[in-house]
């Protein structure tokens, strides 16, 4: 475990923060889809850490910088969200199996559902950084309105499309980012494409079902409540078919957080 | 050359559980240790006294849906439903990479019948590298055996003598804080032939989102554990160390060695770290090193001196 300290933790929406935090070079790098088990030093007030995916990964001569951009939802981030700078956190990490970058598709699509955006704009610059220019991409956020649309700027400066939808079509196109998919899919070649999702359930359960006449891999970052976050606890359980086709119990935390969509029990969500 | 203030390595931290001989105090709790290798990048296993595994039945189980956790005040819900591989893949995928620590093997026994925990217990005893078996008869969040076993002194006593019939391996029987009187379980379960009783497992709870008025849980109830129901764990390690022979396990809300020094004190030959794994993995190293530095501190050389010394 590793003791950080905040750099900034700003407000960046009605519910959203973006914080960043300074830890030792030790700290290995993350790949896209990895997250942390975070929690202000010594508990300050929660008993369990929170899982929250990482947005962004600064490596420095003697320290790095791990970005992470949440949202309020319960006491554990309520607490996150009062630490200012200085203050210290407690960090395990980076955690889970993050996306899986094969570098034979040409045809990248990256879809974002609320917060879904911090791991898929993390994602983005990955790309951009291994496979510039190697590459067609497309990327949909999707929030409930105008004001939840976090962290555009940081991904408008990269390569790719940026499409958004919002609830309530006060940005973007009015539905739900979902709807923006048969765009980009239509007449696309399966062996060539790979979407990588990220969102709420809901979202993702919609996304299998379209997906799922196509044949278009997809991979899913997915979301569950954790506490220890490597895989000892069983809590993070998920359904999913193994190779055979068996439904089998994975753990989100360290099997995950992503899975091939199409291996994830989808009825039993 | 042997640090001659290194009271782990000296054996001064050592205990007798019966048979067993543990070179501290400090197990993991069956269920927030996985089977080891979970937590093998965060501690050094060979440093803890036991590992007791995750409860072992016959065949693989898949658990309860999810949610299966909840956070509550000092405390968390579960409801895992005692998700495991089954005893025969614990036996082929786990044990061999447990075996290559110097650190004592429990395997935590579950069935839903009494002829379940005997088959579980006899395929256990006959493989290498399993040092004691920790009864489970105290599960709440299974729909048959578990707690069925453990709230009924006579159900105990039965699971218990039959399980020692079918072993020669230490019996740990694991107790329920959801009954009237522990204790009653505790002579139960010593009178049957137990070897150590460890308590307490998780007391039975609930919790509600009442903005959509649905529990918290998938299973609607779980077990609590964490600081919360550390002073109860307590409360009743005393009071059944004072009534049996065998040695007890303290178990509930360990998160410190000062909680762990409590247990002990009361009288407690052993205690397990479950919920505080979670929270820190390093959390049983830190006890081992807080241990430690209050027997210098207190000039204590063996955990004789320390077991049961309360001062009342």
């Amino acid at each position: 475990m590793w003791t950080g300290t905040i750099n900034f933790n700003n407000r960046i929406g009605p519910q959203h923060l973006h914080m960043a935090v300074r830890l030792p070079t030790e700290f290995m790098d993350p790949v896209p889809g990895q997250f942390v088990m975070i929690r202000p030093a010594g508990g300050g007030g929660t008993l369990l850490s929170r899982p929250l995916s990482i947005y962004q990964f600064v490596r420095n001569q003697d320290h790095v910088i791990l970005e992470l951009l949440y949202r309020v939802v319960g006491h554990g981030t309520e607490l996150l969200s009062q630490l200012t700078r200085a203050a210290e956190v407690n960090i395990l990490g980076p955690l889970g199996r993050g996306f899986r970058i094969d570098k034979t598709p040409s045809h990248r699509i990256l879809l974002a559902g609320g917060m879904g955006v911090a791991p898929i704009t993390f994602l983005a610059d990955y790309l951009e950084g291994r496979l510039a220019g190697k590459y067609e991409l497309k990327i949909c956020l999707g929030a409930k309105s105008c004001a939840e649309i976090v962290g555009m700027e940081r991904i408008k400066g990269m390569q790719g499309l940026l499409n958004i939808a919002t609830d309530d079509g006060s940005l973007g196109s009015c539905g739900l980012v979902t709807d923006l998919l048969p765009n980009f899919t239509q007449g696309c070649d399966p062996g060539k494409t790979m979407i990588f999702a990220c969102g709420p359930m809901a979202m993702l359960k919609t996304l299998a079902e379209q997906l799922a006449p196509t044949g278009i891999p997809c991979q899913v970052s997915i979301e569950e409540r954790m506490a220890c976050g490597v895989g000892a606890c069983l809590g993070c359980a998920v359904t999913v078919h193994d190779r055979r086709g068996k439904r089998v119990q994975k753990s989100v935390c360290k099997d995950g957080p992503v899975f091939n969509i199409e291996d994830i029990c989808w009825d039993q969500i | 050359m042997m640090n001659k203030n290194d009271y782990n390595k000296q054996g001064k931290l050592a205990v007798e559980i019966g048979a067993l001989k543990l070179k501290n105090p400090v197990m993991t709790a069956s269920g927030t240790f996985g089977y080891g290798e979970e937590y093998a990048p965060y501690v050094d296993l060979n440093r803890l006294g036991a590992i007791i595994v995750k409860g072992l039945s016959l065949k693989p189980r898949h658990g309860n849906p999810s949610p299966r956790i909840m956070e509550t005040p000092a405390g968390m819900l579960n409801a895992i439903g005692l998700q495991n591989v089954g005893v025969k893949s614990f036996i082929r995928d786990k044990l061999p990479y447990l075996r290559q620590f110097d650190t004592a093997i429990i395997a935590n026994v579950y069935g839903e019948t009494i002829e379940e925990y005997l088959r579980v217990s006899e395929i256990l005893t006959k493989a290498d590298g399993v040092h004691a078996l920790e009864i489970n008869v105290s599960c709440p969040n299974v729909k048959k055996g578990g707690v069925a076993f453990g709230t009924d002194p006579d159900m105990v006593a039965e699971v218990t003598k039959r399980v020692k019939g079918a072993t020669d391996l230490p019996v740990i029987v694991k107790l329920s804080p959801n009954v009237t009187d522990i204790a009653v379980m505790a002579k139960a379960a010593e009178a049957a032939g137990a070897d150590a009783v460890s308590l307490i497992n998780t007391i039975t709870g609930m919790s509600v989102d009442v903005e959509k008025r649905i529990p918290h849980l998938k299973n609607v109830t779980g077990g609590l554990s964490g600081p919360a129901i550390k002073p109860i764990a307590l409360r009743m390690v005393w009071q059944v160390a004072a009534q049996i022979h065998i040695p007890v396990i303290g178990v509930g809300g360990i998160m410190s060695a000062p909680d762990a020094l409590e247990f002990l004190i009361v009288g407690a030959r052993a205690i397990q770290v479950g919920t505080a794994n979670f929270i820190d993995p390093r959390a049983t190293m830190n006890i081992i090193e807080g241990i430690e530095a209050y027997m210098k501190r207190h000039h204590v050389v063996a955990m004789d001196d320390l077991v049961g010394s309360l001062r009342i």
